[in-house]
């Protein structure tokens, strides 16, 4: 009798620690910000609200989309720090059987099917010389409520997918916060590469009750043909396109360009003070 | 102890009730001892938030950081209605009225390129100040909105505190405000009563039938920086299909040394 | 005796055009670390394939019953370290070194290492070099290895002769089987240097590039030593066409850089963009008429500097650029 309960007891007291918050289910992504650049998807030349450096510039001015008709860039996938920018999750907790202690928090993303892992067993990561890959390596912990994780060993990816490049040497810290039926996912990415500073994003999603995503097959296909290694993208000062999202838009050539000094209320003061209050050009109607 | 209690049913009980007693504690109720008075917001605020923050404008720029031209509203889930008045926009009769404030509105002021310094007014209330658009909006724990309140520009906010629920792990290292705050937390605010206006400068709509709902969470980063993410939810039955959700980013300053208050803009 | 006289002949017609072949050599070499400090680290790859990272180029290391194969040997003076960490993955006799190409920190510890392991003599140039060639692993490399390797540099050959191959190849290929699995050494004409060997584990789907890929620096053109930008590209793209992908551009074939992280597919296929982009620039420059110096006030790496660029030691972006122009304007023509 008494060992029963003494057994009963230490089994209680033995109860392993569950995840703080539930983030299971399929999220929905709601694109009320930047709805433009993340469903249909970034114009050439839009480099506005991103912290990036000469080098970056220069290389997405470079880019030319066709690059994205070469076979084996049809079915490259979005990398874990761009993948919050649109479509739907869903996320999911793996338990140690026995334990039941966390082990980690796994995330499909429907575009092509992606799906990562969220290490929460406190596992160390890989050394510098281990393979890197789309989705990294993450490592999570809880901070209260929120989910704090840590990413690197992340293969070369982008910040905005017009040619912005995202180095493979960034390191990502992200947060996943909810609250209610909402989420609300923040990526920190630190890349002094290719940024004079962190780029902070926060997306927001809210949790669906149909719990579907559709499948993501992707096949390679013969798109364009062209001579074999020619790799499409505009020689320097030759792409003709840079300037159309200013002028679609009204925006003033020194914010498209981007930069750390265009995301901060200074720059509006200096737009103000140039008399481009915006606002002035035709825009398109929904 | 267990000698004296024979009933297995008991021993079940008891260990249940320390169990739950643990779990309660662990929260944060219970004020400063168990059956004590509840604390006051400031004192029990999970998270601090107060001090000078910055928009880091890193999203919805050229909606933000310039005016959009008229009718271009993307990502705003609006109805028909919504559209329509929103394709009405005058932004030279704006200028010549005397109300420059529309878009400085509760529902879309913390999207404004500016910065925001948060104070306690007192034990129950918090001010937050907007330099650019010079505005005030003042969070009350607790209560309801009073009776015969006005409807306003900012409306009137009732905040409460959400502590972390999990109770245990908080942010460990240095620089905690204390205890509770190390579990963690958010502040939550629901803001009504309030005029119509603008959740953008080129006229996107807001009725006096909106609510707003927010929550303010805050993070710190491994180099030091903080940030406050508000997430703001607009409910309007008159011009939305559907809430509009953003979350809006900002990041501390050590003092107010930039803040530089500026009327508001009709563009 | 035919044979042996071919053999000194080629020798010497290469030597002749190609004198700075051992400066080279020398200059190729980055700066020598701090041996005493350096750790050899191992990454398992597959069942039976490893990779070993340490000061030099990158070492792939295939273990079985049959015993070990490895692919370059680092420097000299890590040759222990290097077989310390082998005898961690198996005790089995080391039976071939591979070389990727002759540079010595890919070739500075063959003499230690073909010591340390056993063989059956044979190879095509084994009897010619002696009794102790048929001691010790047998050196497999591009007979362009052992050409470089023995090149005389006044009385001194360019490297000990207990570290050249034992046996080369002269064609585009040459296939071994070893622990149950094919390897397949194949020989891209004038890329990294003109005696590159780009080593595929077949079952294992694990290539060895040698310098032709690396992630540390802007490709390594050996000129003198019969590299070319071209070549290189093509010999980038020869490695593509062999590999596959799980999806997308990850996992599947690993890649083994000759420097640098491991790598898969989709690195190489960013390397491959950005050698093919700077390519492109150069050569429209090199149309429009312009000069080495022009050339590089243009800065055609700018936006790749950050990965890539090194403003000092051996192998810098100007030197890039500098053997890009040169090697470029072999072919292409002002407009």
């Amino acid at each position: 009798m008494y060992r029963f309960r003494f057994l009963l007891l230490a089994a209680l007291a033995a109860a392993p620690v569950p995840a703080q918050i539930e983030l299971s289910g399929v999220w929905q992504n709601k694109l009320h910000e930047d709805f433009p650049d993340r469903l249909a998807g970034p114009e050439i030349g839009d480099y506005t609200g991103i912290p990036l450096n000469a080098a970056s510039r220069f290389r997405a001015e470079a880019w030319d989309a066709s690059l994205i008709t070469l076979p084996e860039y049809q079915c490259r996938v979005h990398p874990s720090d761009y993948a919050n920018s649109f479509a739907d999750i869903r996320i999911w907790e793996e338990y140690d059987k026995d334990t039941q202690n966390l082990i980690a928090i796994h995330i499909h993303h429907f575009a092509w099917g992606t799906e990562r892992t969220i290490w929460m067993d406190g596992r160390p990561h890989p050394p510098d010389y281990a393979a890197h890959t789309s989705m990294g390596f993450s490592t999570g912990k809880w901070d209260g409520d929120i989910l704090t994780v840590t990413t690197d060993h992340l293969k070369e990816g982008w910040i905005r997918r017009n040619g912005v490049p995202r180095s493979d040497r960034a390191v990502v810290t992200e947060h996943f916060i909810r609250h209610d039926n909402g989420l609300t996912w923040v990526v920190i990415i630190h890349d002094p590469t290719y940024l004079t500073e962190d780029m902070i994003r926060s997306r927001d999603y809210v949790w669906s009750l149909a719990g579907q995503i559709a499948p993501y097959p992707c096949e390679s296909v013969e798109e364009v043909i062209r001579p074999k290694g020619v790799i499409p993208h505009h020689l320097p000062g030759t792409n003709q396109f840079l300037k159309e999202y200013q002028k679609n838009h009204g925006v003033l050539e020194e914010g498209a360009m981007g930069g750390a000094e265009t995301l901060y209320p200074e720059f509006r003061k200096k737009v103000i003070a140039a008399g481009d209050l915006g606002g002035k050009a035709p825009g398109p109607l929904q | 102890m267990f000698k004296k209690i024979k009933s297995r049913w008991g021993a079940a009980a008891l260990m249940l009730l320390a169990a739950a007693g643990t779990s309660l504690y662990a929260q944060g109720f219970g004020g400063r001892g168990r059956g004590g008075p509840p604390r006051p917001p400031r004192e029990a605020a999970p998270i601090d938030i107060t001090g000078y923050w910055v928009s880091v404008v890193t999203e919805d720029w050229r909606f933000r950081m310039v005016t959009a031209p008229k009718g271009d509203f993307a990502g705003v889930p609006l109805n028909p209605a919504g559209r329509k008045l929103a394709g009405e926009w005058d932004a030279a009769k704006d200028q010549a009225s005397s109300d420059h404030c529309k878009a400085y509105g509760a529902p879309a002021i913390m999207r404004e390129p500016g910065r925001f310094h948060i104070t306690w007014v007192d034990d129950n209330t918090l001010k937050l100040e907007a330099d650019h658009g010079e505005q005030t909006r003042t969070f009350h724990f607790g209560g309801a909105v009073p009776a015969g309140t006005k409807p306003s520009m900012q409306g009137y906010s009732i905040a409460i505190w959400q502590p972390a629920s999990g109770g245990r792990a908080g942010r460990g290292g240095q620089g905690q405000p204390g205890a509770a705050a190390q579990r963690g937390g958010s502040l939550k605010v629901v803001t009504t009563n309030l005029t119509p206006g603008y959740l953008r400068r080129n006229g996107v709509p807001y009725s006096d039938r909106t609510t707003v709902t927010e929550y303010y969470d805050l993070l710190r980063e491994s180099d030091g920086a903080q940030w406050l993410i508000v997430k703001t939810i607009v409910e309007d039955p008159q011009y939305l299909t559907e809430p509009f959700i953003t979350s809006t980013n900002l990041k501390k300053e050590a003092d107010g040394a930039k803040w530089q208050p500026t009327p508001c803009e009709v563009r | 005796m035919i044979k042996r006289n071919w053999l000194w002949m080629a020798a010497a017609a290469v030597a002749g055009v190609s004198g700075l072949a051992v400066q080279m050599a020398a200059q190729s070499r980055p700066q020598q670390p701090d041996f005493s400090k350096v750790e050899i680290h191992t990454l398992q790859l597959r069942d039976n394939v490893y990779m070993l990272v340490g000061a030099g180029g990158n070492i792939t290391v295939q273990v079985g019953k049959d015993g070990v194969l490895m692919v370059d040997t680092e420097y000299a003076p890590l040759s222990d370290k290097i077989l310390a960490a082998i005898r961690k993955l198996s005790n089995a006799p080391l039976r071939y070194i591979i070389d990727t190409h002759y540079h010595g920190d890919h070739t500075g510890g063959n003499e230690n290492l073909r010591k340390a392991g056993s063989t059956i003599a044979g190879g095509n140039v084994a009897g010619d070099l002696g009794a102790e060639a048929s001691e010790g692993a047998q050196i497999v490399a591009h007979n362009n290895v052992l050409l470089r390797l023995s090149m005389p540099n006044g009385n001194q050959p360019a490297a000990p002769q207990g570290g050249w191959p034992t046996d080369t190849y002269l064609s585009d290929k040459k296939k071994m089987w070893f622990n149950g699995e094919g390897i397949e050494l194949i020989h891209p004409e004038h890329a990294h240097t003109d005696g590159d060997s780009i080593v595929y584990f077949k079952r294992n789907d694990v290539i060895a590039t040698g310098d032709i890929f690396t992630m540390t620096s802007y490709p390594i053109i050996d000129i003198n030593g019969g590299g070319s930008y071209q070549g290189l590209i093509d010999a980038v793209n020869h490695i593509i066409d062999l590999t596959d992908t799980v999806y997308g551009q990850d996992g599947g074939t690993v890649i083994v850089p000759g420097h640098g992280r491991l790598c898969d597919t989709g690195d190489l296929l960013n390397y491959r963009e950005m050698i093919t982009i700077i390519r492109d620039r150069i050569v429209d420059m090199i149309q429009k008429g312009m000069t080495l110096e022009q050339v590089k006030d243009a800065h055609p790496t700018f936006d790749y500097d950050p990965l890539f660029g090194n403003p000092g030691g051996f192998w810098n972006t100007d030197t890039f650029v500098e053997a890009a122009y040169k090697s470029l304007s072999q072919t292409v023509k002002k407009k």
